[in-house]
């Protein structure tokens, strides 16, 4: 049909703009997927057999530790992304059943949170607790006000979009609006909300491990390694860690960055 | 005199033509300004009115070749949207530039601008020059631009969409304000603007830009495309309804609300068209929402054809029951079907998420179960050609559409659902020039063919009025006039309605000052701070809707009464 809705000679439509952040978030997933396989792969570059960590070569080892760092850090972002998604929803429909001032507190107590140096809490949990999964708990609740006061924003401002007036003037009621409009139009912008908790939950854990309060030396960890070879003085076992962690947290940024950015209209 | 017409003219150009790329934006045109001289250009969104006043001003934009001879002689230009850094203080920007022309200090140029704020006629109590401009109402930050120019008192102005975007009435006065000086100091001003911008009012020549030619501007329609036809019996009622929004609790912890609509009473009869003109802040989008339930208004009684639609909107007592079988529901739905908006935005309208086809065919299951599936494709075919539109448009997303297209768009949606009465608030309000004419051309072909009732709010007096039966004029959420079309394009009594239709004509509004906020409304006549009839009683109590011939009524103490002093 596009032949036909031809623009007269005298005002050629523009092409259309690239959308924002989108080279951005390309290369950062790029990156992060490269990181993540050749993780996956280390096992095999230190021949094969079950080497202990710190006899193999160090970009091996590093690699090695990327395993620990990456898995955590997943698992971390995903539940952090929920938590935050699930706080601005919880938020929204306080306001809808109780009233304004309640989603206001509940969501002021989110932004509030979020300037608080909640990553501190991270080192002090790995401390006083061994356990893997409720450091990832701690870990997944400190990025979680970020991803909440985002994602409460994206959420009132479609609130607010004229379409869901257009769609109630043609009778649809509340529960098909919220099935054939608002969700369609939601997942995009929680989703990018959700993938703002990677990089923090990244730098956190390896804030954490660089002090050694973080993940357990089994699992191992790039800030574990950074802080050891720090340590222990021996540049050529700092480079290869410190180089991957640098590189991973710049994808985690670029991901979440280019997603708000392509989100976000100008 | 002799030796004034010796000198030769400040802007003279010569088979000036301009060029984007292979697009001729202006076609070898010779201008002439002479001292004292109001030129006005006018020209829909992308004609070149921008590029033709930056080369002018001999900065073409990034792109245009110029070809020709320009004379200018020493300008200064105002650029669209005032481009004024948004948070340094005022007074600082506008001193620099007429302290960097004049080569003055600051405590001079500040003086100057002052004397040209005098000019623009900005009370002395008004000017608060040390907030930054985005903390300025836009009046005050435009006739500041204004008084720079005053000040600097340039050879030629320049002047690229002055006012843009303020209402009317205030726009009118402040481009009067700036052409009398003009003149008066013999300065060659030349503004450009929109054709719906009033550009042209205070001109003495204008010129429309149109395929990269200057031409004569095309007078716009005045009378009705058809003859209206009389209107039928009255369906759509609204009684004393009213609109208030809460505020945060006060100091003490009490409730508090905003209301913006007051006590409105409204009867449109069977095809009739009735126009809802104000200005900004007169909540005459506030009412058309009313009268849909979108949402229900705080007070009064919205009814269709003897069905209240406040109670049918109402959310359901228990709750839980929400489901689609209540008759309130069926009766809602049924109302939704007849009564249909046209949005500002028609653009924004759309779920961006689904193609036109598919939001189409969402109403059309909705709104007429009787149509059968396979029937609605044809169904929205229909509608999208009589909107002036391709029947392909289904097909496509709404972020491909251009403006006009959506709103276009918006018409056939409104349309699909074979409604009774059209509520359109605004509808042209993002199209200019042809793009606008051809819309409401549509709109009201629409309207002939359907025998659609349409009530149309806008801030166009003239415009609005052309192919209305009947007018109702609001102010501050109140009604201050109404009265049949004819009566209110001829012989408004309101002053506020008289300004409204001098500013549509391009003439001088006889009000001063700018609208008051909604949070600082004077006691007793919302007007009484601009009005020219203006007594201490307009203090005391808010005036009440009068008839003063039949049909015709009107709110204000002094209507009859000649201005004082």
């Amino acid at each position: 049909m596009a032949e036909f809705d031809q623009p007269p000679l005298s005002h050629p439509v523009p092409p259309e703009p690239p959308r924002a952040g989108l080279a951005r978030q390309l290369s950062g997933a790029a990156v992060l997927a490269a990181l993540a396989l050749a993780c996956a792969a280390a096992p095999l570059m230190a021949d094969g057999s079950a080497v202990h960590r710190l006899d193999a070569d160090p970009v091996a080892a590093a690699l090695l530790d990327g395993r620990g760092s990456l898995s955590f850090a997943l698992l971390a972002a995903v539940l952090g992304g929920a938590l935050g998604i699930g706080w601005a929803l919880l938020a929204g429909l306080l306001g809808n059943l109780v009233g304004n001032r309640v989603e206001r507190r509940v969501i002021g107590a989110a932004h509030r949170m979020a300037g608080w140096p909640l990553a501190l809490l991270v080192p002090l949990a790995g401390g006083l607790m061994g356990k893997v999964w409720l450091l990832a708990l701690v870990t997944a609740m400190t990025a979680a006000p970020a991803v909440a006061a985002l994602a409460h924003a994206e959420l009132s401002a479609l609130l607010r979009a004229e379409f869901l007036t257009a769609a109630r003037a043609a009778g649809l009621a509340e529960g098909e609006v919220l099935r054939r409009h608002l969700i369609p139009n939601l997942t995009r912008p929680l989703l990018a909300a959700g993938t703002l908790a990677l990089p923090r939950v990244l730098a956190a854990e390896s804030f954490a491990s660089l002090l050694g309060l973080g993940l357990p030396p089994a699992l191992g960890s790039w800030g574990a390694s950074v802080g050891l070879a720090g340590r222990l003085g021996d540049p050529v076992a700092f480079a290869p860690p410190a180089l991957l962690l640098a590189l991973a947290l710049w994808a985690a940024c670029a991901i979440a960055d280019g997603m708000a950015a392509g989100n976000r209209t100008p | 005199m002799n030796h004034i017409s010796a000198k030769p003219a400040p802007v003279e150009t010569e088979a000036l033509t301009l060029m984007l790329g292979d697009r001729v934006l202006l076609d070898r045109a010779s201008l002439r300004v002479e001292r004292g001289e109001v030129l006005a250009f006018t020209g829909g969104a992308g004609s070149g009115k921008t590029a033709l006043l930056a080369a002018l001003a001999g900065q073409p934009p990034a792109g245009v070749d110029v070809a020709g001879g320009i004379r200018v002689d020493g300008h200064l230009l105002i650029a669209q949207g005032g481009r004024l850094a948004p948070r340094r203080p005022l007074a600082l920007q506008v001193a620099e530039v007429v302290g960097h022309h004049l080569g003055l200090d600051l405590r001079l140029a500040l003086r100057r601008t002052a004397d040209g704020l005098d000019r623009m006629g900005v009370p002395a109590a008004a000017r608060r020059f040390d907030l930054p401009p985005e903390q300025l109402p836009d009046s005050l930050r435009w006739a500041c631009l204004f008084a720079m120019a005053v000040a600097v008192g340039p050879a030629v102005l320049l002047a690229d969409a002055p006012a843009a975007g303020l209402d009317p009435t205030v726009r009118l006065r402040l481009l009067h304000r700036l052409a009398d000086w003009a003149r008066a100091d013999g300065v060659a001003l030349i503004l450009a603007g929109r054709p719906e911008d009033g550009v042209a009012g205070p001109a003495d020549h204008v010129l429309s830009l149109r395929r990269g030619r200057l031409l004569a501007p095309k007078p716009p329609r005045t009378a009705p495309l058809t003859p209206l036809e009389p209107p039928g019996a009255s369906r759509l009622h609204a009684r004393s309804v009213g609109m208030s929004y809460p505020l945060s609790p006060g100091p003490k912890g009490e409730a508090r609300t905003l209301a913006v609509l007051h006590g409105i009473d409204l009867d449109l009869r069977t095809g009739e068209t009735l126009a809802l003109l104000g200005e900004t802040g007169s909540a005459k989008a506030t009412l058309a929402r009313s009268l849909l339930c979108l949402p229900p208004p705080t007070a009064g009684a919205v009814v269709w054809m003897g069905r209240d639609l406040m109670a049918a909107s109402a959310p359901p007592a228990t709750g839980e029951d929400a489901d689609n079988s209540g008759p309130d529901h069926v009766g809602l739905r049924r109302a939704r079907r007849d009564l249909q908006p046209l949005f500002p935005d028609p653009a924004a309208s759309f779920d961006p998420a689904m193609t036109i086809g598919a939001q189409f065919d969402l109403a059309l299951e909705s709104l007429r179960p009787d149509i059968a599936a396979d029937r609605r494709d044809h169904r929205i075919d229909e509608a999208l050609e009589e909107a002036g539109l391709r029947p392909e448009a289904a097909l496509r997303w709404p972020a491909a559409l251009t403006v006009a297209e959506a709103a276009h768009a918006g018409l056939a949606r409104a349309i699909l659902p074979e409604p009774r009465v059209l509520i359109a608030d605004e509808p042209a309000a993002s199209l200019s020039a042809e793009e606008r004419e051809t819309f409401l051309d549509t709109l009201m072909a629409v309207r002939d063919r359907r025998r659609l009732s349409l009530v149309l709010a806008t801030d166009r007096y003239d415009e609005g009025l052309r192919d209305a039966h009947r007018g109702i004029v609001m102010l501050a959420g109140r009604v201050v006039e109404s009265a049949d079309a004819e009566t209110l394009r001829t012989a408004p009594l309101h002053p506020y309605s008289r300004a409204m239709l001098a500013a549509s004509r391009g003439e001088r509004p006889a009000l001063e000052g700018d609208a008051p906020s909604a949070f600082g409304q004077p006691t007793g006549c919302p007007l009484r701070r601009r009005c020219p009839l203006a007594r201490e009683f307009c203090a005391q109590a808010v005036p009440a809707l009068e008839e003063v011939a039949p049909g015709h009524h009107v709110a204000c103490h002094y209507w009859d009464t000649p201005a004082e002093g």
